[in-house]
C-alpha cells in the first residue's frame, strides 16, 4: 500500500511536469512596442528586444555594443502580426517584461480598439503596461532612439513615468477609463526631441497628454494643460508653478502637496461644478522686489500664483469643453457618483450637455516657507543700504 | 505510521524474549572452592588473550592467592599498592569478604561467586583476587585505560559559553552532568548494551522533573536492543527513534554537558554511552534543532535576532535554489526587468537547463563538504583553494556554469551552517535535492507540493511521545516564548515540553 502511494506520487512527478518549462536563454525580452500605421492603412508593430549578452557589464562587452534590436510585422489584426513577428525571432517572444507600448499619433487618430483588444484577451500581456502616444512622429523611431543613461532606453521611459510630474496611464487605467461611466481615458504623449539632434545621442520629451474619446485621439493637451489636468483629477503630486507679478519680476512655487475637490450642485436641467483647487509649497524663485519676510507682501505673491494657476486650468477646461469636447476629467462620472438617478436623465445628452457646463475654479495656495533665501538678492541688497 | 508503531512493539517484546535467554545461560557457572580449578575457568574463557596477567602470592601459611587482570586496562601503580602490597606484607585472609574490609584500599570492590560476573568486571577495568578456599572472587576496580582531556567539542563550537565537552569515556561525562546538577535528584541508571562490546549506557533524569513515564518509556525502547557492539550512540538513536524513514533526528546529540544539563531541566532524559561524547536527549523538537547553546548565554534581544537569522537562513538553506531553478525557468515574468536580463545575459553561453546545473553545482558543494571532512587537516586548505577557485571562477568564465547559481549555492551553503545542530542541519541538507527536483520539473507548484510535504511530515512526526513541531502545533503560546524569541532568563526559567501533547496529537 505504501508503495503504491509513492508511485502514484511518482507517476505524479513525472507525467506532470516540464512541459512549459522554458530555460532563460530560451526567451527574447521584449521590452517595449510601437504601432503605428502603414501606408497601405494596416497597423506596423515593432518590437523592441533587449540583448542580454551586452547588458553583462565589463570585460565581455567591448565598446559599444548594441543593447537591443529591432523587429517589425505589417498586419492587420493583433494575432496576426504576432505570428509574424514570432517568425522573426529565433527565440520564444515574451510579453511579459514589456514596459510599455508607443502609439503613433497618426494611428491613434484612426482608432486604436481593434488592435488594442489582444491586449485584453491574451494573458502574457501585462496590464501593467504603459500606453503612450508619440507626439507628431512615428512609434519606431522612438524604440530605435540612442539614449544615453540607459541600456535599454524603455528602461528609462518607464523611471520618467513613475517618477510622477507626467500623465502615466498603464493599459489597465485605459481600459477602465473607457469602460467608466462618465469619463474619457487620457493617455501621456511622448516627442522626440529635436534640440539636440546634432548629437550622436538622442533624448525624448513628455510632451503633455493626449485626450481620447471611443479609442481616437481627440487632440493634444501641452504641459500646462496636463498640470491642470492632473491637479484637476487629484492625481498631482509635485509641480511648479511661475508667475509674473504685476509689479515686475517672476515668482516661482515648488507643490509639495496638492489636492482637488471636485463638487457637484445639482439644479434643474443643468449641473454645475465647483473644483476647489488646494496646493501646498515653498517658494523657489523671486525676481523680483518684494521682499518675502513681509506678511503682506507674501499675500500678494499668493493671490497672484492662485490667478494663475486659476487662469492654467482654465485654459486647460476651456480646451477638452469647447475645443475637444470631451469630458477627460470625469465630470459626468462626479454626477453619476453623486446624483445617480440625475446621471440617467443626463447620460444620453452628455456629449452636448458637458461643453455648457458652468466650472468654477477655486484656488487656494498655501505659501508654507519662503525657501532658503528669504528675499531675493536684489531687495536684500537695498534693504542692507537702508 | 501508527501501524508502523504496532509492529515495533511487537519485534521489541520477541527481542526481549531473546535476549533473556541468551543470559541465564551464560549465568550458570559458578567458582568453586578450588583456586586452581578456577583459574582453569578463567583461563579456558581467555585462551589466547595474552593481555590478561595471572599473579600468584603464596603466604607463609601455604594460603594462595591469584591475582588476575588485564595490563592495559588497569592502572598497574594502584595494583601495586594497593592490592598486591597488602597481600605481600600481610597473611592472605581466608574470606574475600575479609580481603575487602581489611586489606584492600580501594574504593569499588565486588565479589561474586558467578564466573559471568567476574568476567565482566575484568573487561571492564577490574582486577580479580581469587583465595584459595573461597568460592567468592572480589574484584577492585582500578581502571587505567587511557583517556584524552576534555576539549572544546569541535561540533557545537561557542564564542560565550563553557567550553569543556564530552570525552570517550562515560564516568568523566557523568561527572560533568554532576558538577552541573548537584542534586540528589539527578538519577543515573546503568545498562549494559552490546552483546559483544558490552557498553555501559547511562540513563539520566532529574527525578520530579522529567516524567515518569517518559523515562519509563527510554528504559524501555533501550531493553531489548539487541546488538554485538555499540560503538557509538548513533547505533542506539537508530533504534529508540519513532520514524526511522524521516530525514529528521527525532533525537538530539550534543557533545556538550551545559546542553545536556539545560535539557534536563527541561524534563528531558539523556541517554550516555560509553566511548563516545556524544550523548542523546529524548525528546527532541524541531525548534531545539534551531536552538544553539549560546543562545541562552548572550544577551537576549541579541538572541532573539540571532534566531530569526537562523529562521531565515533554514528557508534559504531548503528553498533557495528551488527558487531560483524554478523562477528563472518556468516564471520569468515574476523577476524585475533589469534583474532578468542580468541574468539571462550571464545564462547566456551556459549548455545547461538550470536544473541541471543547479543540480551539478549543489552536487560539488556536498563533495567538497564531505572531501573537507574527510580529508587529513594538512590537505584541507588545497581543497578548499581547489572548490573556491575551479567552481566559483574557472567554471563560470569557461561558460559551463551561470554565476547567479553559484551565488545562490554559495548562500545555500552558508546557511547550512547556521543550523546549530549538526545532525539537524544534515536532514535539511538533504531535502534540497528532491525539493530541486521538484522545482525544475513543476516550478512553484512543485515547490508548493514540496513545502506541504514537509510541513506535513513535520508535524506529524513525534520524539518519543512529543510532536517534533510543538510548540507550535499543537499551538501553546505560553511555550513560544522560547521558540521566536528568547525572553530574559530572569522573566522564566526555560519551558518544559511535556509529553502531554500524546493525547491531544492522537
Amino acid at each position: 500500500m505504501r508503495m503504491g502511494k509513492g508511485m502514484i506520487f511518482l507517476v505524479f512527478v513525472i507525467l506532470c511536469g516540464c512541459w512549459d518549462r522554458t530555460e532563460i536563454n530560451d526567451l527574447a525580452f521584449v521590452t517595449a512596442t510601437a504601432l503605428d500605421l502603414s501606408d497601405d492603412g494596416n497597423v506596423l508593430c515593432s518590437l523592441q528586444i533587449a540583448i542580454p549578452a551586452s547588458i553583462e557589464g565589463g570585460s565581455r562587452s567591448g565598446g559599444e555594443a548594441n543593447q537591443f534590436f529591432i523587429i517589425s510585422a505589417e498586419g492587420k489584426d493583433g494575432n496576426e502580426i504576432h505570428r509574424k513577428l514570432q517568425k522573426k525571432s529565433s527565440r520564444i517572444l515574451f510579453l511579459s517584461h514589456r514596459s510599455v507600448i508607443f502609439v503613433s499619433e497618426r494611428l491613434a487618430e484612426q482608432g486604436i480598439g481593434d488592435i488594442l483588444d489582444i491586449f485584453t484577451h491574451d494573458p502574457r500581456n501585462r496590464l501593467k503596461t504603459y500606453i503612450m502616444v508619440v507626439k507628431g512622429g512615428e512609434g519606431r523611431n522612438i524604440l530605435k532612439m540612442n539614449y544615453p543613461l540607459k541600456q535599454v532606453s524603455i528602461e528609462a521611459v518607464k523611471e520618467m513615468e513613475i517618477s510622477g510630474e507626467d500623465v502615466a496611464v498603464t493599459l489597465r487605467d485605459f481600459f477602465m477609463a473607457q469602460a467608466s461611466e462618465g469619463v474619457h481615458p487620457v493617455v501621456g504623449t511622448i516627442e522626440p526631441d529635436v534640440h539636440s539632434k546634432d548629437t550622436d545621442k538622442e533624448i525624448f520629451n513628455f510632451a503633455g497628454a493626449a485626450v481620447f474619446k471611443d479609442f481616437k485621439l481627440y487632440g493634444l493637451l501641452n504641459d500646462k494643460d496636463t498640470m491642470g489636468l492632473l491637479w484637476v483629477t487629484n492625481k498631482l503630486k509635485t509641480g511648479r508653478i511661475t508667475t509674473n507679478l504685476h509689479k515686475g519680476g517672476e515668482v516661482g512655487l515648488v507643490l509639495s502637496q496638492a489636492h482637488s475637490k471636485i463638487i457637484t450642485q445639482n439644479l434643474k436641467n443643468a449641473v454645475q461644478f465647483k473644483i476647489q483647487l488646494e496646493g501646498q509649497g515653498s517658494l523657489a524663485e523671486n525676481t523680483s522686489n518684494l521682499d518675502i519676510n513681509e506678511p503682506k507682501n507674501l499675500k500678494i505673491i499668493k493671490n497672484e500664483l492662485e490667478n494663475a494657476v486659476r487662469k492654467q486650468v482654465q485654459d486647460f477646461l476651456f480646451k477638452i469643453q469647447k475645443k475637444y469636447k470631451v469630458d477627460s476629467v470625469g465630470f459626468g462620472q462626479e454626477v453619476y457618483k453623486n446624483y445617480p438617478d440625475k446621471w440617467a436623465v443626463l447620460k444620453p445628452n452628455w456629449n452636448t450637455m458637458f461643453p455648457k457646463a458652468t466650472i468654477a475654479i477655486e484656488v487656494n495656495l498655501t505659501v508654507k516657507g519662503a525657501g532658503m533665501v528669504h528675499s531675493s538678492f536684489g531687495s536684500q541688497d537695498e534693504g542692507d543700504e537702508k | 505510521m501508527r501501524g508502523f508503531k504496532r509492529g515495533k512493539t511487537k519485534k521489541y517484546e520477541d527481542k526481549l524474549k531473546m535476549k533473556g535467554t541468551h543470559l541465564e545461560e551464560k549465568n550458570e557457572i559458578e567458582f568453586t572452592e578450588e583456586i586452581e580449578q578456577n583459574e582453569k575457568l578463567l583461563k579456558e574463557i581467555f585462551l589466547n588473550c595474552s593481555d590478561l596477567e595471572y599473579r600468584w602470592i603464596e603466604d607463609q601459611a601455604n594460603m594462595r592467592c591469584l591475582i588476575v587482570y588485564i595490563n592495559n586496562l588497569i592502572d598497574e601503580k594502584l595494583l601495586d599498592e594497593h592490592v598486591i602490597k597488602p597481600l605481600l606484607i600481610r597473611d592472605i585472609p581466608n574470606e574475600a569478604n575479609d580481603l575487602k574490609n581489611k586489606w584492600i584500599s580501594i574504593g569499588t570492590t565486588n565479589s561474586s561467586a558467578k564466573l559471568s560476573d567476574t568476567v565482566r568486571n575484568l573487561l571492564e577495568g577490574h582486577a580479580a583476587v581469587l583465595i584459595s578456599g573461597s568460592s567468592h572472587v572480589m574484584t577492585v576496580s582500578i581502571p587505567g585505560s587511557s583517556k584524552r582531556s576534555l576539549d572544546e567539542p569541535s561540533s557545537e563550537p561557542v564564542i560565550r559559553g563553557p567550553r569543556d565537552g564530552f570525552i570517550e569515556h562515560i564516568s568523566t561525562n557523568i561527572s560533568l552532568i554532576r558538577a552541573r546538577l548537584k542534586t540528589s535528584k539527578l538519577k543515573i541508571e546503568y545498562m549494559t548494551l552490546g552483546e559483544l562490546s558490552q557498553t555501559r549506557i547511562a540513563i539520566s533524569y532529574l527525578k520530579g522533573i522529567a516524567e515518569d513515564t517518559l523515562v519509563e518509556e527510554v528504559r524501555a525502547r533501550l531493553l531489548p536492543i539487541q546488538l554485538d557492539g555499540v560503538l557509538d550512540s548513533g547505533y542506539i538513536e537508530e533504534f529508540i527513534e519513532d520514524q526511522p524513514y524521516s530525514p529528521f533526528p527525532q533525537v538530539h546529540s550534543t557533545e556538550r554537558p551545559d546542553v545536556v544539563a539545560a535539557e534536563l531541566l527541561e524534563g528531558k532524559v539523556a541517554i550516555l554511552v560509553d566511548t563516545t561524547p556524544f550523548v542523546l536527549i529524548v525528546p527532541m523538537t524541531f525548534w531545539t534543532g534551531l536552538q544553539a547553546s549560546e543562545d541562552y548565554y548572550i544577551r537576549w534581544p541579541v538572541a532573539t535576532f540571532v534566531r530569526w537569522i537562523r529562521f531565515l537562513f533554514i528557508n534559504f538553506a531548503i528553498f533557495a535554489p528551488p527558487l531560483y531553478v524554478a523562477i528563472t525557468t518556468f516564471h520569468q515574468e515574476m523577476i524585475p526587468t533589469n534583474l532578468v536580463l542580468s541574468i539571462a545575459a550571464s545564462r547566456e553561453a551556459v549548455p545547461f537547463p538550470a536544473m541541471i546545473e543547479a543540480l551539478l553545482i549543489e552536487i560539488i558543494f556536498e563533495a567538497l563538504r564531505e572531501a573537507g571532512i574527510r580529508l587529513p587537516k594538512q590537505i584541507g586548505q588545497a581543497i578548499s583553494i581547489v572548490g573556491g577557485l575551479v567552481i566559483g571562477q574557472a567554471a563560470v568564465q569557461a561558460g559551463l556554469i551561470s554565476a547567479p547559481v553559484v551565488i545562490i549555492v554559495s548562500i545555500t551553503g552558508i546557511s547550512m551552517f547556521t543550523i546549530p545542530r549538526y545532525s539537524f542541519a544534515n536532514g535539511i541538507r538533504f531535502l534540497r535535492f528532491p525539493m530541486l527536483f521538484l522545482a525544475g520539473t513543476m516550478g512553484l507548484y512543485g515547490i508548493v507540493l514540496g513545502f506541504l510535504g514537509i510541513i506535513l511530515h513535520v508535524t506529524s512526526l513525534r520524539s518519543f511521545g512529543v510532536l517534533y513541531f510543538s510548540p507550535i502545533t499543537p499551538l501553546k503560546f505560553t511555550a513560544l516564548r522560547d521558540v521566536f524569541i528568547r525572553i530574559p532568563i530572569w522573566m522564566k526559567f526555560r519551558h518544559s515540553i511535556k509529553p502531554k501533547s500524546r493525547e491531544e496529537g492522537n
